[in-house]
């Protein structure tokens, strides 16, 4: 798994945020766009890409896009 | 490992009742119009029929078990068994399964049994009974699946309130030595339950003066504190169905041998769109053969299976022989796969309780 492979499918889950806002730091809990639905996506985009399992409490301890991809690749 | 070949048993018949009141998602007053727009996107659910206080499940399954007892022909005294799968009964002391004995006039040689199970209920009390009529012990049985969720919601609660309806169904088995083979796979993952747990009101934390007033200003909307109340983690529950649904049907084909390529439509528990989506796309199989009736009435909890066969495919399993993959998933968490063929069932039209 690579992070910016990673980072690139985490953005495909957003329809309005431009793809340039997405980086390994990015915070995205404070973009407007995100919402528990977009959660969802991004759980069914883990699940669908990399066959890990992540829960809630993995997307509400993720401060930065990087840290939740640290969580999937210690799932993996 | 609860595999289960069932062999001797036919469903007869299928048959769903919904109440007259529909509330509109689109007039819940806590979300922006844009917002609702994005919601029912991505949920599925416009509307969904809704009990009035004074409506339960039992009275949405009698109707339902009375059309199909009609149409079926079948004689009272030849029904050896009611199965009542609820999580809301009507009383705290008394099965559901007495209730509907008693308003459908069944004899004393007919005995009744509950099953208490959320979502994946139809299909583990399906698996149940259909063991109990396979050894000819019991020939023909009634099972009855409803539940009236919606009286546990939360009026301002963004999260549930757009998901859930109220349905009744009732299912006709019989013994049959020529029917052709059911099989289950049914699953727990009980380690997880209290994603969906409700915390008080049972006999582990009774209600106190304060845990009952606070419930009751939930329900009505005069609060919005969820904390410590115990409700649904949709993220966790979300991640469970999408993992562990499209596995356990794959288990169940690989264990038996059947063929994807025979189904005819598969019925998943009507969750929510994004969950129907993520799982039919793991499973390969095309929208036009995974129903869902959604848009007209919401999450069904344990009706949902039964209640989509009948409101979206009621002709074709009225009229053909049909091949059916079955998935229910949620409260126990727990989960339930079921393969089975109908041959030209009993399945009217979705009865209203008016």
């Amino acid at each position: 798994m690579e992070l910016n492979e990673f980072v690139a499918h985490f953005a495909e889950q957003f329809e309005e945020t431009e793809p340039s806002v997405f980086t390994p730091q990015t915070v995205f809990h404070e973009l407007p766009e995100y919402s528990s639905l977009i959660a969802l996506s991004i759980i069914a985009m883990v699940d669908e890409e990399y066959d890990v399992t992540i829960k809630g409490n993995d997307m509400r301890a993720s401060v930065t896009i990087e840290d939740l991809y640290n969580i999937v690749k210690s799932k993996m | 490992m609860a595999f289960l070949e069932i062999h001797n048993v036919a469903i007869r018949g299928i048959s769903a009742c919904v109440p007259k009141g529909i509330e509109d998602n689109r007039k819940m007053s806590f979300y922006t119009p844009e917002e609702v727009e994005q919601v029912i996107e991505k949920i599925g659910i416009e509307h969904r029929h809704v009990t009035a206080p004074n409506e339960t499940a039992v009275d949405l399954c009698l109707k339902a078990a009375e059309k199909l007892l009609a149409e079926l022909g079948w004689e009272k005294e030849s029904i050896d068994m009611v199965a009542f799968v609820t999580q809301n009964s009507d009383y705290l002391n008394e099965p559901n399964a007495f209730l509907i004995h008693d308003k459908l006039g069944l004899p004393e040689q007919t005995m009744c049994i509950d099953y208490y199970h959320g979502c994946p209920g139809w299909v583990v009390g399906l698996s149940s009974v259909a063991s109990m009529v396979m050894t000819g012990n019991v020939r023909r049985v009634i099972m009855l699946d409803g539940d009236t969720v919606t009286k546990l919601q939360y009026a301002n609660d963004r999260e549930e309130k757009p998901l859930f309806g109220d349905a009744g169904t009732a299912t006709a088995l019989e013994f049959d030595e020529n029917a052709a083979p059911m099989y289950f796979n049914i699953g727990t993952l009980s380690s997880e339950g209290l994603s969906l747990t409700r915390l008080h009101g049972g006999f582990r934390n009774p209600w106190t003066v304060d845990t009952l007033q606070r419930e009751l200003d939930l329900r009505s909307g005069a609060s919005s504190d969820v904390s410590e109340v115990g409700k649904m983690d949709g993220m966790d529950v979300f991640s469970f169905a999408i993992s562990k649904a499209p596995k356990s049907m794959k288990k169940l084909l690989a264990n038996y041998g059947l063929d994807m390529a025979k189904v005819d439509n598969m019925y998943l528990h009507q969750a929510n769109k994004m969950i129907v989506e993520a799982i039919a796309k793991r499973m390969s199989m095309p929208m036009e053969q995974t129903p869902t009736s959604l848009r007209e009435y919401g999450n069904t909890t344990s009706a949902s299976i039964p209640l989509t066969m009948v409101s979206e495919r009621s002709r074709e399993l009225a009229e053909q022989h049909q091949v059916n993959l079955v998935c229910g998933f949620g409260t126990g968490l727990a989960w339930g796969a079921a393969y089975f063929e109908t041959e030209k069932i009993v399945c009217p039209p979705v009865q209203i309780l008016e």
